[in-house]
């Protein structure tokens, strides 16, 4: 039983941490109806900066969470206006504007490349002051950096949906994701808007690979192995509710921790995607998601 | 015409004589070669082992023919005719073929990757080449019944009795006794192949067996498995990894304060160069199963590797090592044929018995093969990492005779 409830605990943790991957790839999604192949390698590009800025100042690592995720707007946002936002123009008339995945495709390709030319292929992780730290709770093990991160995700989704119903930005955010050419109409820019959704899904993976740096290693195709864990996440979720990317990660997370306790671990793998294609059956649209009819 | 082509053709006779008399002489004596050919990954996924191989045998061959090359044939040079197998079989079998009959090689060597040396060695055979394998560790390779092909390094199934063989050891040396095992591997070829031959070993030695557990090596969390670990209470882990789940696991069993008594893993992510770099003092204690090792306690093995390093600015590695004693193994072979006849090489290779020279720089006592072709004593090395000048590094503690001077081993690593 002990070996359960432990198992839960750091399901519970990880699974935060998936949800806070996905979170970013929910909110593009949701915004421009653009399914983000890239969202791996910003991750990527997430923890790469988080690990230079670390590995070469001694910062803390909770520094660097308000240091790299702005920086990572701003790439982010003209990432979106100067590569994707022409494509997108172009296909201006189309509802799923299909191209524009293609690009996002060639962004990832062109992402992880550049790591792999700059940085080579190998693993690379830092430590720092709270690397490999625990505290006792019980007779429970608590990982401080997987604690970190499951904090600073679950803060991160509701600061998100807070930012979405409170703010003008937020409003603007949501009008577009239900009708763009409405929004439009009512004198929102649609292209503006693209551009502040894919900076934030940016410093959102920026907040990411912070939290993931100091107990996991980075380098440059890390991107692939959450991106998938990611999409089954925002599917499971509900494409572009944010709670339902919390949730959705939270599930994974658990399914993966505590059926392997019972379970050969190669077999949670096989589980997963079983559910996701059981949800995919019972009820496409997730557990938080609308019935898409645009 | 006819008297002008037939002039042409008796001026080029004599000319081809005249020549032969003036120069094959000489030739004959100072530049006669022997033709070795060597299939390796040049290319490709495993290129770095490749030239690794490569670079050694380059170092090899120059010291042989510095010293004289093969006295028994008039001081015959030895020469390596690379191809390129891409880590590819179809392409090691179409160049192997390609070197014995367009080269002409007298002789074979290669090819690294099991699945291309397997195909290739089988076309040396055919047309009767020897075929001298430094590392292909697939036990099957020497298992056919050929006659042609000889084997340096330890086959797939040694690395396991060699660690059954070490704990053993290690228990007797210490009195320490251990009792419940843990086998944790990735659920690939190697780590299947690895767990499926210790479950038969952990039963004849009489260990009880708490834990057997795959896990995929593209795992973001090991954590699940690590509480199975903790749970489960082993005195020794075995484990199979590769480099990204090696480190996580070192990682995440310190984090969650998982110390067996006894780590022992085999090669692999544990002896990846960046292992050490990502999980530092983490890693203290752990036991790994390698080919070789720097500090093996050989007269030969420090000034070879300190001239291979000042040559290519790194150590030599256990592939390095088996490519490299195999340049000696042939000239040694080639030395008592004094024959470049390919069925003499393979009988004198079959009579090797090198415990001597500068060759000498593995962890075993010499080279002699069995009637498979298999190298008797080829033999493997544990290391400990422990703490070297305040940096963890790997220190060799069994076999006993390769044993670091003045090093006692940590058995077990935590009390």
């Amino acid at each position: 039983m002990t070996a359960v409830i432990q198992a839960a605990l750091n399901g519970a943790m990880m699974g935060a941490m998936y949800g806070l991957t996905a979170l970013g790839l929910t909110l593009i999604f949701g915004v421009m109806k653009v399914v983000n192949f890239a969202h791996g390698s910003l991750l990527m590009v997430g923890m790469f900066s988080a690990y230079w800025l670390i590995r070469l100042t001694g910062i803390h690592p909770y520094l660097a969470l308000v240091i790299v995720p702005p920086v990572l707007f701003v790439f982010g946002y003209y990432l979106q206006d100067v590569v994707i936002k022409p494509v997108f123009k172009a296909e201006g008339q189309v509802r799923e504007p299909l191209t524009v995945i293609i690009v996002t495709t060639g962004v990832w390709y062109v992402l992880d490349n550049l790591a792999l030319m700059l940085f080579g292929a190998e693993y690379r992780t830092v430590r720092t002051a709270i690397s490999n730290k625990s505290f006792a709770l019980g007779e429970f093990i608590i990982s401080i950096p997987k604690f970190s991160g499951f904090v600073v995700a679950v803060a991160t989704a509701v600061g998100l949906a807070l930012f979405m119903r409170k703010t003008k930005t937020g409003k603007a955010l949501r009008a577009t994701s239900l009708d763009r050419e409405a929004a439009n109409l009512m004198g929102i820019n649609q292209y503006r808007i693209y551009n502040i959704a894919f900076g934030l899904g940016t410093a959102i993976a920026g907040i990411a690979g912070c939290v993931l740096i100091p107990f996991y290693y980075v380098y440059p195709s890390v991107g692939v192995v959450f991106d998938i864990r990611a999409f089954i996440i925002v599917v499971l979720g509900g494409l572009g509710s944010i709670p339902g990317a919390l949730l959705g990660g939270l599930v994974i997370g658990l399914i993966e921790s505590v059926f392997s306790q019972f379970m050969a671990s190669t077999w949670t793998e096989a589980i997963i995607y079983a559910i996701f294609l059981i949800i995919l059956f019972v009820k496409p649209s997730g557990f938080f998601g609308h019935k898409q009819d645009w | 015409m006819k008297n002008g082509s037939i002039t042409t053709i008796l001026a080029g006779c004599m000319g081809m004589a005249l020549s032969a008399a003036l120069f094959a002489a000489p030739a004959l004596a100072a530049d006669k070669t022997v033709k070795i050919g060597n299939v390796e990954p040049l290319s490709g996924p495993s290129a770095s082992v490749g030239v690794q191989g490569k670079q050694a045998r380059e170092m090899a061959i120059e010291e042989i023919n510095a010293a004289g090359g093969i006295k028994s044939l008039g001081g015959a040079k030895l020469e390596l005719v690379y191809a390129d197998s891409k880590s590819d079989p179809t392409v090691g079998v179409t160049e192997t073929e390609r070197l014995i009959n367009t080269e002409k090689v007298n002789l074979m060597t290669g090819c690294w990757n099991s699945a291309v040396t397997y195909p290739a060695t089988q076309v040396a055979e055919r047309y009767g080449i020897p075929f001298v394998v430094p590392v292909a560790v697939r036990d099957t390779i020497t298992e056919r019944g050929f006659k042609n092909v000889f084997r340096i390094a330890a086959k797939d199934s040694w690395w396991v009795r060699d660690q059954f063989r070490f704990l053993k050891d290690m228990q007797e040396e210490t009195g320490v006794k251990l009792q419940k095992i843990a086998f944790v591997f990735e659920n690939g070829d190697w780590g299947t192949g690895f767990a499926e031959k210790w479950r038969e070993l952990a039963k004849k030695d009489g260990y009880e067996v708490v834990l057997d557990e795959p896990y995929p090596s593209t795992a973001t969390d090991l954590t699940p498995v690590v509480t199975k670990l903790k749970a489960a209470k082993p005195d020794i882990v075995m484990l199979v990894s590769n480099a990204a789940d090696a480190i996580l696991l070192t990682n995440t069993m310190a984090e969650m304060q998982v110390k067996p008594k006894v780590v022992l893993a085999s090669g692999g992510g544990h002896a990846d160069p960046k292992f050490l770099e990502n999980t530092d003092t983490n890693a203290l204690g752990i036991f790994d199963e390698v080919e070789w090792n720097t500090d093996v306690n050989k007269p030969a093995a420090k000034p070879a590797n300190e001239k291979f390093k000042k040559k290519y600015g790194y150590d030599l590695t256990g592939e390095s090592v088996d490519a490299y004693v195999a340049m000696y193994v042939i000239a040694d072979a080639l030395e008592r044929a004094a024959s470049t006849e390919p069925a003499k090489i393979r009988d004198a290779l079959a009579a090797t018995n090198l415990t001597t020279g500068p060759g000498m720089v593995v962890s075993y006592d010499g080279v002699q093969f069995d009637e498979t072709g298999q190298n008797k004593n080829a033999g493997i090395v544990i290391v400990q990492v422990a703490n070297v000048d305040g940096k963890p590094d790997r220190v060799t503690v069994w076999p006993k005779a390769a044993r670091r001077a003045g090093y006692v081993p940590a058995f077990p690593a935590n009390k």
